[in-house]
């Protein structure tokens, strides 16, 4: 049987400063992850269509369904997609989560807003069909599922054909 | 039915372009820790050595993998002086440019152990190694070395 004690008295701890000072030896990396993506047909209309300021996605005849982001191929009737066709910027809140973290998992510092990503449905598109986005103009915590919201497009000098395009969702209702 | 939609102008073509922040330290282990400190001290590779299986680990391990026999109190000295177990020459960088000069690579065995040690050849021409040949490792000076695999420059024929 594991025996949780005797491990634990094998095991070395290490602070951060015995790394520092040498005490226990390491090797400190930053590897060079710089990566180039092709879009593809389907998102790169979906990235060039943002830069416009609009959102599009594709229709599948057979289960009625918009995909958004847009894709070639529907993965449930395994058919290829049929019309392109713009869903509205508007949609509602399927989800969401306050995050008092940030990416690199440091704390959100006293005084700056909590990260409030949410997954949100978008008007047109089919159901269940849902980007991730920020929202933002509310606080944190009154955030609720069902709420309806809108996109907040940056100029249209500054897109560049990204996600980023649009700045975040505001709640309108 | 197959996928018909395809790009029909050249300059519709796009790509995503980024870079993915990532930063670590490692600390070797029990094992490890012993083997680059005698490295950094002593200038010379530690093995770990298996009674029982007549095994000589290297790089060292705490347990031997084949009979679990613990081997923490069982580290040897073995040197710096090994053979060319096998080899690569390398006339291209990670990004496809040519280098300059065709670096060596070579898997090193140790002599008188079953491990050995993934380095640089050096002093050598490419056309003048052999498997089999008889090398030494060149360090950095003790005040340079830093308890890291680079405290090795490269291993040079004996």
């Amino acid at each position: 049987m594991l025996d949780a004690q005797a491990i634990l008295k094998t095991a070395t701890k290490v602070k951060l400063d015995d790394i520092k000072s040498g005490k226990v030896l390491s090797v400190h990396d930053k590897p060079n992850l710089k990566y180039a993506w092709d879009n593809g047909v389907a998102l790169g209309r979906y990235l060039a269509e943002l830069k416009n300021g609009r959102i599009i996605g594709k229709r599948c005849n057979s289960c009625k369904r918009v995909l958004v982001p847009p894709r070639l191929f529907c993965e449930v009737c395994w058919r290829p997609t049929d019309e392109w066709t713009y869903v509205q910027d508007t949609g509602t809140i399927l989800t969401y989560v306050v995050s008092h973290v940030n990416w690199d998992a440091s704390r959100v510092k006293k005084g700056q807003r909590y990260h409030t990503p949410a997954v949100i449905e978008l008007d047109g598109a089919g159901k269940d069909q849902a980007i991730l986005h920020l929202i933002d103009e509310i606080e944190p915590y009154d955030i609720k599922i069902g709420m309806r919201v809108k996109a907040v497009w940056r100029e249209p000098e500054e897109r560049i054909g990204a996600i980023t395009d649009i700045k975040y969702f505001k709640v309108i209702e | 039915m197959a996928i018909t939609e395809r790009l029909q102008n050249t300059t519709e073509v796009s790509y995503w372009t980024g870079e993915i922040p990532l930063e670590y330290i490692y600390t070797y282990g029990r094992a490890g820790e012993k083997y680059f400190r005698n490295l950094k001290d002593k200038g010379t590779f530690l093995g770990a050595k298996c009674d029982k299986c007549d095994i000589v680990y290297v790089p060292p391990r705490i347990y031997c993998e084949k009979c679990f026999q613990r081997l923490e109190d069982k580290y040897v000295d073995v040197g710096t002086i090994g053979t060319v177990h096998t080899f690569t020459v390398l006339y291209k960088n990670l990004d496809g440019t040519e280098k300059e000069k065709p670096v060596i690579m070579a898997m090193v065995r140790l002599d008188g152990t079953d491990g050995g040690v993934v380095h640089y050849l050096g002093e050598v021409e490419p056309s003048q190694v052999e498997i089999g040949m008889q090398v030494k490792a060149v360090l950095k000076p003790k005040k340079d070395r830093k308890g890291i695999i680079t405290d090795i420059k490269y291993f040079k024929p004996l």
